[in-house]
Parts: structure tokens; C-alpha cells; sequence
């Protein structure tokens, strides 16, 4: 199963291949990883040469053509260099360094001061949360102007633009706790997100994310435009921590199932569907509740059906056929694409093996609520494993999941038991929740 | 009190009365100044009206009389006892109507003016002593007619939104239009008078020269319009001999004026105005002239159609439409005239215009889009009027193409004279005109508004090209109407955007481009606006809706469309929400007024969407989502009854109640037995019926959709089978129910997969012998099916409840968020805000139908 993609599996993959639409909402740093993996599969992974010369040299072409207007200049250089042949990089690389190294200067002359001021403890321990007073106790005291506090923003920008990534969010950090200028909080809060996923410091960056979050949800409401936008962006950003930090998972499929982010999902950018449902899929066994992740499942169902006419992949195309077609056979055939496009993605790369075991879970599932008598050996095979090897599968789920069934092997078949639910049953369902809920409203109305 | 001598005079204002009430008792200050008499009568003024009330309040006021009061008394007194003679009491009265005419005069009261004027004129007439007026009479008219000049003239100088309000305008026009009339008879008295005002009033009667109102010399503030009037005349006169005064260029200007005067008087024969400025229009030599008579004369004809029910005469429209054309192309061959709203008017008949060394242009006041805007009311109208059937309408309709021409020259007009800022045009001109095209295009399928393009651009000169919409996009409709709608989204607001969005919808939904449509229609929020707009975009807005309906239907997604078209077919009032006809109202009373305006609204027929097509999707929608849920339903009576159409549910009830049923003839009957042979498990006959239905040939690619009819009808017939006959059997093979269905045995295995999986069937699955076993034991017993309905009843009451504290705390009570969770889970597939939102926008629309839509007497008239 982990083989090497086949030939025809490679054009499949290139074709669910989601770079560019992503690309578009990401920032060039972000997607300079992204670039790096590419270039990664190009190249074979025992013999280290390069397979495709040609689609090295685009990708190549590619991170130069991306990194040109940022400041890593080092880089840059040794880019062109290997792009164009040269030795040597031209001498306007250097003339660039030079300017970077002096505007860095700069900055930090000007920012010495506050920076200072900031590690001292006697200031940091008279600032209070209302920044306003803060303001006025450090220009008040220290003599620290407002140029100096944007200042710290600038330098930040420059960092980062540079690549040096912890300090830019360490710059943004302190620029955030002095400055009063709204917007350029929300930039800074951006920035900050950006430094976190790119240091790959996930913690902290799921705070970022909150807080984007959040400004995006109060600032913007005026501007539904913009707030679309602004969503789309923190949608793709997300992507990162989602599938690279476990304990990110949950915050974040609620935050895409959220009614705003799902409808941006579904209105600007629907190949988002493909992580989603993945995410969804895999979350399986580790979701807390599994209430939550039942109607999670619901709604990607729907989603994915709504959005069938827009954008399709093998993995929607798998969510598809088994959830509202329930065509077992399609959908065996699309989970075996699906697992080659994950293999061939960078976000879910490490989530493949996981899907497909979770993939199958849902097959069998939704297999076993509907038939009373299935035959192992069919089963195997939209399963995708030999007989035996099935078998034990199945023994193992059984045990797993205390299914009500039982393998006839004289037969070949696993039977299942329906027992259908009584009606008695029924109406305690029904009814059991009453009385508390009536306790409360009593209570809500005593108020 | 001196209600007693004033009594009969009924014509005067409360106010006016009570003046008059003082004048009479106290009459030896009349002979006094007037300027004096002006302010003792305002004093008066306040004491009569202390006297009103004074002396009834109470018993003690009564008593304690204040000394104003007993004056006044002790005059009225006296003037009991003095014997007037009844001249002097006209005199009297005449006086009073003065002072209270100077009076309004200071607050610019117009209404009231107009109101003394016409009492002071029935009064002087019985004053007049051999043809001689009074000479107080004489300064009042002088004085009014001064003041009316002034006031005029204010009122050009004065910005519009600081316009005298209704009343006073209409009494300005009012005094405006008689006291040149009346002032004529009075001429060399009022010249007396205006030469040495104190000697006139000193002078005796004796002295002033009998009046001769036929030779008189006007007076200098007066003279262009008292000439043009003296012009008019002449022309009548001179028509009636039946010689024709030759028409020069000279005067080109002064025939307009007094043409434009006598506009909106009564007695003022149009179609004799519009012969002579078609006189004028041939020998008008200079550009101005020419723009300025093909100005008036576009206007003239337009007043030929004024009245609310008749259209304009179709040679004057077809005259008209020449006309504007000869406007709009004269306009663009002389660049430096321009006709743009508020310009300054011209006043100098004898010269034209000519231009300054510092001005650009030559402006004309005036509004292309106004004539362009009226030109297309006025065939709308006219279409509105004539038979749809007859071959009339479509010569008339091939008028529509010229139409267009004019529209697009307009455009072309107003994107020139936009590129020069300091002309100002306002955005909205453009907007306006843009938009009229688009009501041009957005119905017609795509070949169609390429060659009605294509035609318009033959006609627009080579060189000229639109900035907005270049001529090589007349190929391309989509993209035209893509490009218009931008321009209006950008550019405008309020009700021409909803608009511009309407019709980009219903041209996306007429060319079957259904998410495109259904994902606008949605993101557009219309629906939760569409309350608010005006009544012809709300009938747009339900004919986009039905619009977007059908194209689901094309598209074979049923329960899309009906849900769609629920709103407005499930209301039975189709042909009033989209204004194609008129529906009886047994009920309802309804004025000619709202009879009349409902006319008025009609679309006219070209743009008609078939109404018999439109209940025939809807019914066959309705009949493919109601049978399963009827066999559903059937077999358990207990079940929450869920109804998806009234509508359909009545008629099949109606249907079923008929003891013969004979074959079927109209659409509705073939869809009523297709649905009891469906319900019945006979799906080739319920296909045979539907396909039998000839209407469907009206769609583009028929049968397509009678081959997905056919499809869907497979499948539902084979749910219903499945729902009715269930209880009946054991197991039932995969492979017999795909021989009887007609189906793939896979297809019916994922049928009955999905209803398992939903919980529809109590069954299951055996894989190797394929076949669907049913549960067995799933009928409830009377008590137990009870029983449920009873704890289903018990939950919605407690979530009614806590609805209704949730509503009433604002949503703040915490403890039901659990709920709201579960509420988003169940809710099923393929909703997505789409079917609430168009739900909740229907029933705007159908309360906003309650209040505007109703119906008349005439629909038949337009029934398609």
C-alpha cells in the first residue's frame, strides 16, 4: 500500500492537486513548506536523485520566484544561482543584503530603547491592562513616543520578511501589549499566527488563532466582504496546526463547522471539504464525544453533497458513494484514490495509513446497519484485504466495537443482528429528558 | 355675535371669517389707512378670538369683560344701529378679502391666496359701477400680480428641495393663470395706478379712463409670457381661417414657449400643437432650435397618452421614437450641444444661444432618460392594451427592436457627455438607462438578444463604441448581462441593484445555469429585504423565484424546485404574484383605484411565463415527493402527518372524491392519474400519463426531461412500493423487484440501502441470497403507536416552551444550547438556508399580496 504511486496514480494526483488554490490564501512563507515537500517528491527517496528534472527546475523556479520579494536574501541568491548556473550570485544580491542589514540596524536602534524599557521590571510591573494608561505612564515616565511603539512593528515585519521568525513574534508580541492602533493589532495578531505555524510552535498559535478569530468576528461584522476574505485566510492557516497537533484537532473542526466558517468553505474555497472530511473521518476513534462527532459526520455528509456540483475529489467522491449513494463499490474504488491524494499531500501525508483504517471502520459500519447477511468474502474485497486478513479485521472490530454479530465460517458469511428497538424503549427515550428540562425551565422562570 | 350679519358667506377660511366678523362691527376704521387697518386688524384678530372663547367659559369670565371687548361691543353697537346701504356692505367685504390677501401675502401663504382671489372676483363684480372697479380692488390685483412676479422669480433661483410644498404650489398656478387673465380687463387702471399710486387712490372715480381691455400696452415684467399668450391667440385665430402664418426660425423660439405655456391647460388641442412644431421642425435651422422643438414636440406627443388608461396613439409613439432618434443622433454629431437636466433656461426669444469663448457647451435643460424612459412605458402600455393573439401585437412588438436602438444610443449619449466631469451627470441618469436595457434583455434566451444586439449596433454610427459594454460583447449575451449587472452593482443602490441582481438571476436560471443562480439568489438576501421594495420589483422577485423553480426541474432536481416554486404555486395565486392577469376575488372589495393600478402592473404578454407549464412542473414535483410520503405515511396513520403541498393534497383529495373518472384531459387530470397509478405501484402508467402531458414540448429538450420524469418515476414508484407493500411480505428479492421496476439490481439494492439507513424501512439486507428481509414485529399495536404519538406530543411541548422563554429572555437562558445542537444535527440534507430563506421571503411576499395585490374583474383579459 505504501509503494511508490504507479504511473497512472501520479497523473490522478497531480490532477487533485491542490497547491495553486491553496497557494492563493496563504502567505508566502507558508507556502514555501509547501513548496519544499513538492520538490521532496520529486526526488526519490533511496537513491536521492532527482526523477523529473524538469518539474525540479519549475519548482525551483518556483521558490526563487516566491521568495524574490522577501529578504531572505542568502537564500534568494543561492537560489539563482542554482537556477542560473552561477558560481558566483550577481552583486545586487549583496547590494539587497546590505540594505536589509541596514534597515535592520536601523529599526533596532530605534526599538532599543523600548525593548529595553520592557525588560526592566519595574516598568513591566506598572503596566496594567487598559493600554491607553500604559501609553501615557510610558511617555509619561520613559519618554516613549509613539513612533517608537510602531517602530516595534516594523522591525517584526522586517524579521520576518527576513525568515527569522521567533524574534518577529517576540517584536509583534510587545508591540501588541503598547500599541492602540486597532488595525495594526489585527496585522500584528496575523503576524503573530504566522511566526507560531512557522516556528511550528502549535500552542501558541492556537491562541493566535482564537484571537484572529475573534477580531475577525467583532471587527469585521460591517464588512461582510472583507470578513469573508479574512475567513477564507484563517480557514487555510489552519490547516497547519489542524493536522499537525493532535491536541488542535477539536478546537478546529469546531471552529470550520462553525455556521460562518462552514459557509465560507462552501462559498469560497470548497476544497477545503477534502481536509475537512478527512479530519472528520480520522477523528473517529479519538473524539471525546462521540455525539459530536455523529453529527460532525452529518453535516460533512451534507456539506459534501451540496457542494458535489462545485468540487469533487476522491475523497468527497468517497463520502459520496457511501453516505447518500451507498454504493459500496464506488466507494471502495474511490478510497483507493483517496489514499494515493494523500499520499501526495503535504497536509495529510501522515494521515494517510490513518484514514484508510478509519475509512474502513466506516465502510464496515455502515455495511453492517444495513444488511442482516453479508459474505466474507465480498466484504474483504471492498474492504481491500484478502480473505484472511479480513477475518481478523472483521474479529477485531467486532470485539472493538461490541457489534451484535457473528462470523458463520462453514458459510462464509457474518451475520448480523438487528434487534429492532422497542417500542417501550422508544417512548423512555422520548420522554427522559423531560422532567429535567422542565426543572430548568421552572427554574428559568423563577428568575 | 357678528356671526349674525356674516352667516351666508360660506367661501372663506375660519380665519378669513373672523376677520371679516371684526370689519363688519367696527367700520369706521375701514376708511383709514390701510397699513393702519392692517395692524389693528391683526389686534383684532386676537381679540375675536378671545371673545369666542372668552365670554362661554365660564360663568365669571363672562362677567369680567376686559375693556378691548367692551369697545368692540359698544361698536358693535353702533353699527347696528347705523343703516348701511348694500353697496357699503359689499364694499365692506370687499375690503376684508383684501386685507386678508395682504395678509397671506406676508406668509406666502398661496392656497389661501387663490382661495380670496376668487371671492374678491365674485364680489367686484357686483361692485363695478359701469364697468369701473373699485379703486382698492385695482391696488390689491396690482400689488398681488407684483408679488406673484417675484415669487416666481425667487422660485427659479431657489434649489428644488426648497419648493413650496403641494397646496401652495397649486395655488400659485392657480393665481398665477387667472390674474393675467383678469388683469387684462383692468389694464389702464392698474397703469394709472402703478404710475402714481397715491394720486390713483386719491383721484376720484370720475377721473380714471374707462377700462379698454382689447388694446392695451403690457407692462414691462410681463411681456415674454403675456406675449406668448397674445401669440396663441393669434394662432387660433388664424387657424380658423385656414391660413397657415408662415413659420420662420425667428420665431421658432416664441411658438415653443407659448406651446410650452399652454401645456396642461385645459382647452389647448394638442394634436394642433404638434402640427405646428412639426412646421417648426422644418424649417429650424441652428442645432439648438432644432434640439429644443424635437424636445417640446417629444414631450407634446407624450401628453397625447397622458391619461392613466389609454395609450399613446401608435403613429405619435412611432413619430416619437423618430424623433428622439433624430434627438439622440443630432446630439452626437454636434458635440457642443448638450441636453442635460437642470440647465439654465434660456430666456431671450428673439436670439439663440450661441457660443462663449469660455463655455464648452451649449446646454439645454432637459432629460434623454426621462423621454427614453417614457418612450418604453408608453409601448408597454400599448402592449398591455392589444390582444396578445392577434398578429397586431406582434407588429407592435417589432417595435420593441427600435426601442433598443434608442436605448442603446441613449447609453452611448450618456457615457459621452459623462467623460467631461464638469458636466456633473449624475450616476443615477446612466444607472437608469442602463437599467432599462437590461429589462430589455434579461427574459430572452441568449439568440435572441444577440440579434436584437447585433441589430442595435447596425444601427449606432461605426465609430462610436460603449465604454461599459464594447460592441464586440453584443456576440455574447451571457457576457453582456454579466457585464451590465457588474456595472450596476458597482454603481448603484436600493431598488436598481435588487433589480440588476433579479435579472442577472432569471437570465442565469433561463439558461439552465441553475447553481449559478440558486448560489446568487441565495447570497443576495433578497428574500429577507424584498418586503420593502416596490411592488413591480417584488413581482420580478417571484418571477426570478419560479424562474430559478423551473431550472431545478430541468436540472431533474425535484425537490429543489418544488421547494422553490412552493411559495408561489401553493398560494393558488400565481397570476397575481407575477402579474399575469387578474384574478377574480370573491371576497374582496376592491376600488376601481386598486383595479386600475393592478391593470397597470401587468406584464405584458411576450414576457409571460406559461402559467400552465409552471402547475404542471409543480404538480408533477409535488406528486414525485408526496406519494412515497402518502405510502409512508399509509402504513402507519399515526406518524406525524407532514404535508409537503396543500395544494396538491387538495386537489388529489377532490380527485378521489369523483365516482367516474374519465380519461384525463387537462394537464391537472394527467397528473392526478399518474399519481393514482403511482400510488398504486403501476409506474408505466404513471409514466405514460405524464408523458401524455403535451405541454412538455414547450421545453427546450423535452424529451430529456421526459426521460428523467421517467427515471424519477422509476425510483419513487419503487419506494412507494416498497412503503405500501412492506407489511405484506417476508423477504422480497433485489432481483425480482429490478425486473419489476425496471431497474439495476445495484440501483434497487441502493434504494433500499438508503431507505434502511434513514430509517424508512424496518429491513435488511441478505448479501448472499439478495433478497430484503423485513423486520417482523415492527407494527405497533394501536395502544403502543398511541403511546408514542403521546411522548412525541410531550417533547414538542416542552420545546415550544422552552421556545417561547427563549424568546422572551432574548436567547440569554444558557440551559437550552443543548438543544439548538441537536436541532442543526437533524436537519436534514439539502436545505442549507435555501429553503428557509425562500420560505420566510414567501411569505413576505404573499402578505405583501394581501395588502396590494388585489385582484379585479378583468383578469381573463391576459390569461395565457
Amino acid at each position: 500500500m505504501a509503494a511508490a504511486p504507479s504511473a497512472n496514480g501520479g497523473i490522478a494526483v497531480s490532477e487533485y492537486d491542490l497547491m495553486l488554490k491553496l497557494a492563493q490564501h496563504l502567505d508566502r512563507h507558508m507556502i514555501f513548506p509547501l513548496l519544499e515537500f513538492s520538490a521532496g517528491q520529486v526526488v526519490d527517496e533511496e537513491s536521492g536523485d532527482i526523477k523529473d528534472e524538469t518539474k525540479a527546475r519549475e519548482i525551483t523556479q518556483a521558490k526563487y520566484g516566491l521568495l524574490k520579494k522577501t529578504n531572505m536574501t542568502d537564500y534568494v541568491a543561492n537560489l539563482y544561482c542554482e537556477l542560473e548556473g552561477l558560481e558566483e550570485p550577481p552583486a545586487e544580491f549583496a547590494d539587497k543584503k546590505q540594505k536589509v542589514f541596514g534597515q535592520l540596524q536601523k529599526y533596532e536602534q530605534e526599538t532599543s530603547k523600548i525593548i529595553e524599557l520592557l525588560e526592566r521590571d519595574d516598568v513591566v510591573n506598572n503596566l496594567r491592562s487598559d493600554k491607553v494608561a500604559n501609553l501615557e505612564f510610558l511617555k509619561r515616565e520613559h519618554e516613549v513616543t509613539m513612533e517608537m511603539v510602531n517602530a516595534l512593528f516594523d522591525l517584526g515585519n522586517l524579521q520576518y520578511s527576513c525568515g527569522n521568525y521567533a524574534d518577529a513574534s517576540e517584536m509583534l508580541y510587545r508591540f501588541r501589549v503598547l500599541s492602540t492602533d486597532n488595525d495594526k493589532v489585527a496585522y500584528a495578531t496575523w503576524g503573530r499566527l504566522a511566526c507560531e505555524i512557522l516556528t511550528m510552535n502549535w500552542e501558541s498559535a492556537m491562541e493566535e488563532l482564537q484571537k484572529v478569530r475573534e477580531t475577525i468576528d467583532s471587527k469585521l461584522s460591517q464588512n461582510p466582504l472583507a470578513q469573508l476574505q479574512h475567513r477564507t485566510a484563517l480557514t487555510h492557516w489552519a490547516l497547519f496546526p489542524l493536522f499537525n497537533f493532535d491536541k488542535a484537532r477539536e478546537p478546529i473542526l469546531e471552529l470550520f463547522f462553525n455556521a460562518g466558517y462552514i459557509n465560507t468553505i462552501q462559498a469560497n474555497c470548497a476544497w477545503i471539504l477534502r481536509y475537512l472530511a478527512v479530519a472528520v473521518i480520522t477523528n473517529r476513534g479519538r473524539a471525546k464525544n462521540p455525539g459530536i462527532h455523529q453529527k460532525q459526520m452529518k453535516d460533512i455528509v451534507r456539506i459534501v453533497k451540496q457542494e458535489a456540483y462545485e468540487y469533487q475529489d476522491p475523497v468527497t467522491r468517497f463520502v459520496h458513494a457511501l453516505c447518500i449513494d451507498f454504493d459500496f463499490e464506488e466507494a471502495q474504488r474511490q478510497l483507493v484514490l483517496a489514499e494515493e491524494v494523500l499520499r501526495g499531500d503535504f497536509f495529510l501525508l501522515a494521515h494517510a495509513d490513518d484514514f484508510v483504517d478509519s475509512a474502513r471502520h466506516l465502510i464496515f459500519e455502515s455495511y453492517c446497519k444495513i444488511h442482516a447477511r453479508i459474505s466474507l468474502q465480498d466484504l474483504s474485497a471492498r474492504l481491500g484485504l484478502n480473505a484472511d486478513a479480513a477475518e481478523k479485521w472483521i474479529v477485531n472490530l467486532i470485539r472493538d466495537t461490541r457489534l451484535d454479530a457473528k462470523i458463520d465460517y462453514k458459510e462464509g458469511t457474518v451475520v448480523m443482528n438487528h434487534p429492532p428497538s422497542s417500542v417501550y424503549q422508544q417512548v423512555i427515550e422520548k420522554t427522559k429528558g423531560g422532567f429535567f428540562r422542565t426543572q430548568v425551565l421552572t427554574a428559568a422562570i423563577a428568575k | 355675535m357678528s356671526r349674525f350679519f356674516r352667516g351666508g358667506d360660506d367661501s372663506s377660511s375660519e380665519s378669513s371669517s373672523d376677520e371679516e366678523e371684526l370689519y363688519s362691527t367696527s367700520e369706521e376704521e375701514e376708511e383709514e389707512d390701510q397699513e393702519e387697518q392692517e395692524s389693528s386688524e391683526e389686534e383684532g384678530e386676537e381679540e375675536s378670538s378671545d371673545e369666542e372663547e372668552g365670554p362661554k367659559k365660564t360663568g365669571l369670565s363672562r362677567f369680567l369683560v376686559d375693556q378691548a371687548e367692551s369697545e368692540s361691543e359698544q361698536s358693535e353697537d353702533e353699527g347696528a344701529t347705523k343703516v348701511k346701504s348694500a353697496k357699503d356692505k359689499r364694499f365692506d367685504e370687499l375690503e376684508a378679502t383684501i386685507t386678508t390677501i395682504q395678509n397671506r401675502q406676508k406668509i406666502d401663504d398661496w392656497g389661501s391666496i387663490a382661495n380670496e382671489f376668487d371671492k374678491l372676483n365674485r364680489q367686484v363684480v357686483k361692485l363695478q359701477d359701469s364697468g369701473k372697479a373699485p379703486k382698492p380692488y385695482i391696488k390689491c390685483i396690482a400689488e398681488l400680480e407684483d408679488f406673484l412676479n417675484e415669487t416666481l422669480a425667487k422660485q427659479k433661483v431657489t434649489p428644488k428641495n426648497k419648493k413650496l410644498n403641494a397646496t401652495n404650489a397649486r395655488g400659485l398656478n392657480a393665481v398665477k393663470q387667472r390674474i393675467k387673465k383678469n388683469n387684462k380687463d383692468y389694464q389702464s387702471q392698474i397703469d394709472a395706478f402703478r404710475k402714481d399710486s397715491d394720486a390713483f387712490m386719491e383721484s376720484d372715480e370720475e377721473e380714471a379712463p374707462r377700462p379698454t381691455p382689447a388694446k392695451v400696452r403690457f407692462q414691462e415684467a410681463l411681456a415674454p409670457e403675456e406675449a406668448a399668450e397674445d401669440e396663441d391667440r393669434g394662432f387660433a385665430r388664424v387657424d380658423k381661417r385656414g391660413k397657415a402664418i408662415p413659420f420662420s426660425p425667428e420665431s421658432i423660439q416664441k411658438h415653443l414657449r407659448a406651446i410650452v405655456e399652454s401645456r396642461g391647460r385645459k382647452n389647448t388641442d394638442r394634436g394642433e400643437q404638434i402640427k405646428i412644431m412639426e412646421e417648426l421642425n422644418k424649417v429650424a435651422e441652428t442645432p439648438y432650435l432644432k434640439i429644443r422643438v424635437l424636445q417640446t414636440l417629444v414631450s407634446a406627443r407624450f401628453d397625447l397618452g397622458s391619461g392613466t388608461t389609454t395609450s399613446m396613439p401608435l403613429e405619435h409613439w412611432k413619430a416619437a421614437e423618430r424623433e428622439l432618434a433624430a434627438l439622440l443622433t443630432l446630439l452626437e454629431t454636434h458635440k457642443d450641444h448638450v441636453v442635460i437636466e437642470g440647465a439654465e433656461e434660456w430666456e431671450d426669444d428673439d436670439k439663440t444661444p450661441i457660443l462663449g469663448p469660455d463655455d464648452k457647451y451649449i446646454k439645454v435643460p432637459g432629460s434623454v432618460v426621462s423621454y427614453i424612459e417614457r418612450l418604453d412605458d408608453e409601448l408597454t402600455r400599448s402592449l398591455q392594451s392589444i390582444d396578445p393573439h392577434t398578429s397586431e401585437y406582434i407588429d407592435r412588438l417589432t417595435d420593441e427592436a427600435s426601442l433598443y436602438n434608442i436605448i442603446l444610443q441613449g447609453l452611448l449619449y450618456y457615457e459621452t457627455i459623462r467623460k467631461d466631469a464638469a458636466l456633473e451627470i449624475p450616476q443615477e441618469s446612466l444607472n437608469r438607462i442602463i437599467q432599462r436595457r437590461l429589462d430589455h434583455v434579461y427574459f430572452k434566451p441568449a439568440q435572441v438578444v444577440k440579434i436584437l444586439e447585433e441589430n442595435a449596433w447596425k444601427q449606432a454610427s461605426s465609430g462610436v463604441d460603449s465604454a461599459i459594454t464594447p460592441r464586440n460583447l453584443s456576440g455574447d449575451a451571457g457576457q453582456l448581462m454579466h457585464t451590465l449587472c457588474n456595472y450596476l452593482f458597482d454603481n448603484s443602490e436600493g431598488i436598481i441593484r435588487a433589480r440588476a441582481m433579479l435579472c442577472r438571476i432569471y437570465f442565469l436560471a433561463l439558461h439552465d445555469e441553475y447553481y449559478k443562480a440558486r448560489d446568487m439568489m441565495l447570497t443576495s438576501h433578497l428574500q429577507e429585504s424584498i418586503a420593502n421594495f416596490d411592488v413591480a420589483t417584488q413581482i420580478l422577485y417571484n418571477r426570478t423565484l419560479v424562474q430559478v423553480g423551473l431550472c431545478a426541474f430541468r436540472r431533474g432536481l425535484v425537490y429543489d424546485a418544488q421547494n422553490t416554486l412552493q411559495d408561489i404555486c401553493g398560494s393558488g395565486r400565481q397570476k397575481e404574484l407575477l402579474a399575469q392577469g387578474v384574478m377574480m376575488q370573491r371576497y374582496s372589495q376592491v376600488t376601481p383605484e386598486q383595479e386600475r393600478l393592478e391593470k397597470q402592473r401587468q406584464l405584458p404578454f411576450h414576457m409571460h411565463i406559461n402559467l400552465e407549464l409552471l402547475e404542471c412542473v409543480y404538480l408533477t414535483c409535488s406528486m414525485l415527493l408526496e406519494i412515497p410520503l402518502l405510502a409512508q405515511i399509509g402504513s402507519s396513520p399515526d406518524i406525524k402527518k407532514r404535508v409537503i403541498s396543500k395544494t396538491y393534497r387538495r386537489m388529489l383529495e377532490y380527485h378521489e372524491r369523483q365516482i367516474f373518472t374519465g380519461p384525463p384531459e387537462n394537464t391537472r387530470d394527467h397528473v392526478m392519474q399518474a399519481s393514482k397509478a403511482l400510488a398504486a405501484g403501476e409506474w408505466k402508467k404513471a409514466t405514460h400519463f405524464i408523458h401524455s402531458i403535451k405541454i412538455w414540448d414547450l421545453m427546450p429538450s423535452a424529451e430529456e426531461i421526459k426521460a428523467m420524469l421517467a427515471k424519477q418515476i422509476q425510483e419513487e414508484g419503487l419506494r412507494t412500493y416498497l412503503f405500501t407493500y412492506a407489511p405484506f411480505y417476508d423477504t422480497l428479492a433485489i432481483d425480482t423487484l429490478s425486473t419489476m421496476f425496471e431497474l439495476d439490481s445495484t440501483k434497487v439494492a441502493a434504494v433500499v440501502s438508503k431507505m434502511i439507513s434513514h430509517e424508512e424501512l424496518a429491513a435488511a439486507l441478505d448479501q448472499v441470497t439478495k433478497t430484503v428481509i423485513f423486520r417482523k414485529g415492527v407494527e405497533l399495536s394501536r395502544l403502543q403507536s398511541l403511546a408514542l404519538a403521546l411522548s412525541d406530543k410531550a417533547s414538542a411541548l416542552i420545546e415550544t416552551n422552552e421556545r417561547t422563554l427563549e424568546v422572551r429572555t432574548q436567547g440569554s437562558a444558557n440551559a437550552f444550547s443543548r438543544k439548538d445542537g441537536r436541532q442543526g444535527g437533524q436537519r436534514g440534507g439539502g436545505q442549507r438556508g435555501g429553503r428557509g430563506g425562500a420560505r420566510t421571503g414567501g411569505n413576505a411576499q404573499r402578505q405583501a399580496g394581501g395588502t396590494q395585490f388585489t385582484g379585479g374583474a378583468l383578469g381573463a383579459a391576459v390569461r395565457g
